[in-house]
């Protein structure tokens, strides 16, 4: 947009919303930033000798972390609390083990590679550089993963006589709606500012393409929701549209129709094929080192040029003395685990408060959803399961694996406090409202509480905005030579991107004191 | 560059940590393994973790902590409909057997971690007078006596004892009606006439464990 354009499009913009809008504008035109491709770290090498460093945590950034020092020829050893790699991104297939705090599960899926269920991280947008980075550099084969379908349903338990309504036609219709009302709008100039007769045009125009309005600027249905009948051998018949008032009363609108307009959400997606856990998997297979699984660090203890860390393996308590130190443990636990940090770093760690996700997974003996037209993406209800999620991949097969809940914060809760038994019976009489003999087609499920996953407590860590202004600096400043890591370290927590960034920060900031510190001492 | 001061700090902090309550861990057993979750939401050496509401449980009697696993496991505590903390709890306790359960208070019991600093804002001079009706129970120094199966209170969180004397007062804790111990808390606690009083005694009972 060039400047004259860009001060008109404001100015339109300021007569239809007054400054806010504007302000909001501007905004979004100038946060472009921060894309193209990432560029590979360039990190000093440690040189001879080599240097211990001590990575807490086999999660996404502590791998990370171990796969590029390791490259420039440090010596790394990952302590891992859990009986596996990967912390949160976890995939589970026939025979793995959830180990969730007092109901331990196994999975019981089938034993066939198609049949997994991404419980932890699950999509990738184009625009997670760092994500996308490392999965060309290890060759993490990628596809694209349907999010946003509109074939698939909303579904309101008092709306639309509590039947799933097509996500085409809920959009298609709350678009023409709303953009009728817009057209009259502007035919009545009824604007703070005048707007020129050119422009009144094309916002007339404009509200009739975005709404597939009539000539008269009229909403009569639109053939964007699918057809009533007919299409291919007769004259497609539109659908009635939904009435104004049941729509404005329905709530999906507020909760989830501009999903796909969230930029981390946005379409097209990717998954890693065969799993999620492939890429955690990948840079696991790079190590030099293997990661130290079952050793639960229980002290850590900062020296004037080094880290000591505690932990307990194999029935000993063992002692680690590293010179540098990248902590990825849940910050809520640090305050459980003995360290001598200074009150400052200690105060800011503790205003994290833990954030957390649930989800179930559901194998079903048939595809039944293909049968309704839908391939992959989200059906969306006001139901506590909130969302299923049709698989992309094993298109026809004879069976698939659904996401049959997903509840966000504090939604979790509810479904924590069931057995695992409980939490699937109730995940199936909410499908079965949507897709009527659901029940019956599952053969096997798990759930995921993470806010009760042994050695992880939550996900999703993050600060009030006061806080995040007192204290966000500090903790990704390292105390000592000890740095926290993880996506709990940035913007962006709960998204593997933020892991990777928290990742690349800390090891610049490592090399850029390291830098430094050669430069003096070569000096001296 | 930061790391010559960074050094000094810590130089100071080092002395700190090696002092008398932080020689601890070492003192402490290695955790049983099939009880290492037990840290993850008590710390380690169980020494407690507001961030997860978990309490300090080192050094605590043994037979108190049975019998708080058994009223879990029972479900006296961790069923009330308001009670979102003892919820987090009783699955824990359910899952153990007896011989877990004797096993976890010995390792409880045999743990070594600094007394908790206070955090709860309260008068000990008021709460003192608040303490009498509890010592009967208690004892005067809050150590506990087995034969009424009344705990020993210090060397508890004092956030801790708050929510449970809340808990008690508000019947969230001690309502079963075979929670015998909890039933006599509970006529207790509601000698407490507010939540001023609350934090009052809690100060107290925290100064009587600091010194
Ligand atoms: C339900 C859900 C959905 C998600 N969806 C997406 C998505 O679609 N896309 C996306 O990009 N991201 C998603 N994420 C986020 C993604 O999973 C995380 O951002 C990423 O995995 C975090 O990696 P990390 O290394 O920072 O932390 P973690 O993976 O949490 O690693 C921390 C590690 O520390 C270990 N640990 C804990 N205590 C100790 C101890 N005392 N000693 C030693 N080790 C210890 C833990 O076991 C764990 O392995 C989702 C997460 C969840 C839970
Ligand atoms: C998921 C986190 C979690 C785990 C794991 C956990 N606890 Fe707890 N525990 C808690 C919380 C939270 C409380 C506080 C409950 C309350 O305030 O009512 C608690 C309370 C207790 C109490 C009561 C203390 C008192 O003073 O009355 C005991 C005893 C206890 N836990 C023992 C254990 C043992 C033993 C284990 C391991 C077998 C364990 N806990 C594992 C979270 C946990
Ligand atoms: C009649 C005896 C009695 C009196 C008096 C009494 N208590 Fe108790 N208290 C008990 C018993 C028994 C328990 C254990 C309850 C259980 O097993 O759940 C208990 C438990 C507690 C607990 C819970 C500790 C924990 O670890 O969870 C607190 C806190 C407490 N008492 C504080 C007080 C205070 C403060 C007073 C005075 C206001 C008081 N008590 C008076 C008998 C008494």
């Amino acid at each position: 947009m060039d400047n004259l354009t860009r001060r008109r499009f404001l100015s339109l913009v300021g007569a239809a919303g007054g400054s806010s809008a504007v302000y909001k504008a501007s905004m979004a035109m100038g946060l472009l930033a921060d894309t193209g491709p990432m560029a590979r770290l360039d990190i000093k090498s440690a040189g001879r000798g080599g240097k211990e460093v001590v990575i807490l945590g086999a999660g996404l950034a502590g791998l990370t972390i171990a796969y590029e020092l390791q490259r420039v020829g440090y010596n790394c050893t990952i302590l891992e609390a859990s009986h596996r790699v990967g912390g949160r991104s976890l995939t589970l297939r026939h025979g793995d083990v959830v180990d969730e705090m007092g109901y331990t599960q196994v999975c019981n899926f089938d034993d066939d590679p198609e049949l997994f269920f991404n419980a932890g991280p699950a999509r990738i947008p184009g625009h997670h550089r760092r994500v996308l980075h490392y999965c060309r550099e290890l060759q993490v084969p990628l596809q694209v993963k349907a999010n946003i379908n509109r074939s698939a349903y909303v579904h309101e338990s008092d709306h639309f006589g509590g039947k799933p309504v097509r996500l085409a036609e809920y959009v298609t219709d709350a678009r023409g709606f709303l953009s009728e009302l817009l057209y009259k709008a502007v035919d009545r100039n009824a604007f703070e500012q005048p707007l020129s007769e050119e422009d009144r045009v094309r916002l007339k125009e404009l509200t009739q393409a975005f709404g597939d309005l009539d000539q008269d600027g009229l909403y009569k249905g639109s053939s964007r929701s699918g057809y009533k009948s007919g299409g291919f051998l007769g004259h497609g018949e539109l659908k009635e549209p939904m009435e104004f008032g049941a729509l404005l009363d329905s709530s999906f609108w507020r909760r989830g129709m501009a999903q796909s307009e969230n930029f981390d959400w946005a379409e097209p997606l990717m998954e890693a094929v065969g799993g999620m856990d492939n890429i955690v998997k990948a840079f696991a297979r790079q190590l030099k080192k293997p990661v130290v699984l079952k050793a639960q660090v229980q002290a850590v203890q900062l020296r004037e040029d080094g880290v000591d860390v505690i932990y307990q393996h194999k029935g000993q308590r063992r002692k680690l003395a590293a010179d540098y130190c990248f902590n990825s443990i849940p910050v809520h636990f640090m305050e459980g685990i003995p360290n001598n940090f200074s009150q400052d770093y200690r105060d800011a760690l503790n205003a994290f408060e833990r954030g957390n996700f649930f989800k179930i997974g559901l194998q079903m003996r048939e595809r039944f959803w293909e049968r309704e037209g839908i391939y992959g993406g989200i059906t969306n209800t006001d139901q506590r399961i909130n969302q299923i999620w049709y698989p992309s991949h094993g298109i026809h097969g004879s069976k698939g694996v659904v996401l049959g809940a997903y509840a966000f914060w504090n939604q979790s809760h509810f479904f924590e406090r069931m057995t695992p038994e409980e939490r699937i019976r109730y995940a199936a009489d909410c499908g079965e409202r949507i897709h009527p003999g659901y029940s019956d087609y599952i053969e096997a499920g798990v759930s995921v509480p993470w806010g009760r996953m042994n050695h992880m407590m939550g996900c999703g860590s993050r600060m009030t905005p006061e806080n995040e202004e007192r204290y966000f600096d500090r903790v990704r400043q390292p105390e000592g030579r000890h740095w926290m890591v993880g996506d709990q370290i940035s913007y962006h927590s709960s998204w593997q991107e933020g892991a990777l960034a928290s990742a690349e920060y800390a090891l610049n900031d490592f090399d850029q004191r390291a830098r430094a510190a050669a430069a003096i001492s070569s000096k001296g | 560059m930061k790391y010559p001061l960074a050094s000094c700090l810590f130089g100071v902090l080092l002395a700190v940590f090696m002092g008398p309550s932080a020689g601890a861990a070492e003192e402490s057993p290695v955790s049983p393994d099939d009880l290492v979750y037990c840290t993850v939401c008590h710390g380690m050496q169980l020494r407690g973790n507001r961030n997860i509401e978990a309490p300090r449980l080192s050094e605590m009697d043994a037979w108190y902590i049975e019998q708080q696993l058994v009223a879990f496991k029972n479900g006296w505590r961790g069923t009330h409909p308001q009670d979102l903390i003892g919820m987090e709890m009783r699955p824990m306790a359910a899952a153990l057997n007896d011989t877990q359960i004797k096993a976890a208070a010995k390792f409880a019991q045999a743990s070594r971690a600094p007394v908790p600093a206070a955090t709860v804002d309260g008068d000990a001079d008021a709460g003192r007078t608040h303490y009498s009706t509890c010592a009967a129970c208690h004892g005067v120094d809050a150590s506990g006596n087995e034969a009424l199966g009344a705990p020993p209170l210090a060397g508890l969180n004092d956030w801790y004892l708050v929510r449970q004397l809340e808990n008690f007062r508000d019947g969230v804790r001690g309502s079963h009606p075979d929670d015998l111990y909890g039933a006599q808390m509970r006529a207790s606690a509601a000698l407490l006439p507010d939540d001023q009083a609350i934090r009052d005694v809690v100060a107290y009972i925290t100064s009587l464990q600091t010194n």
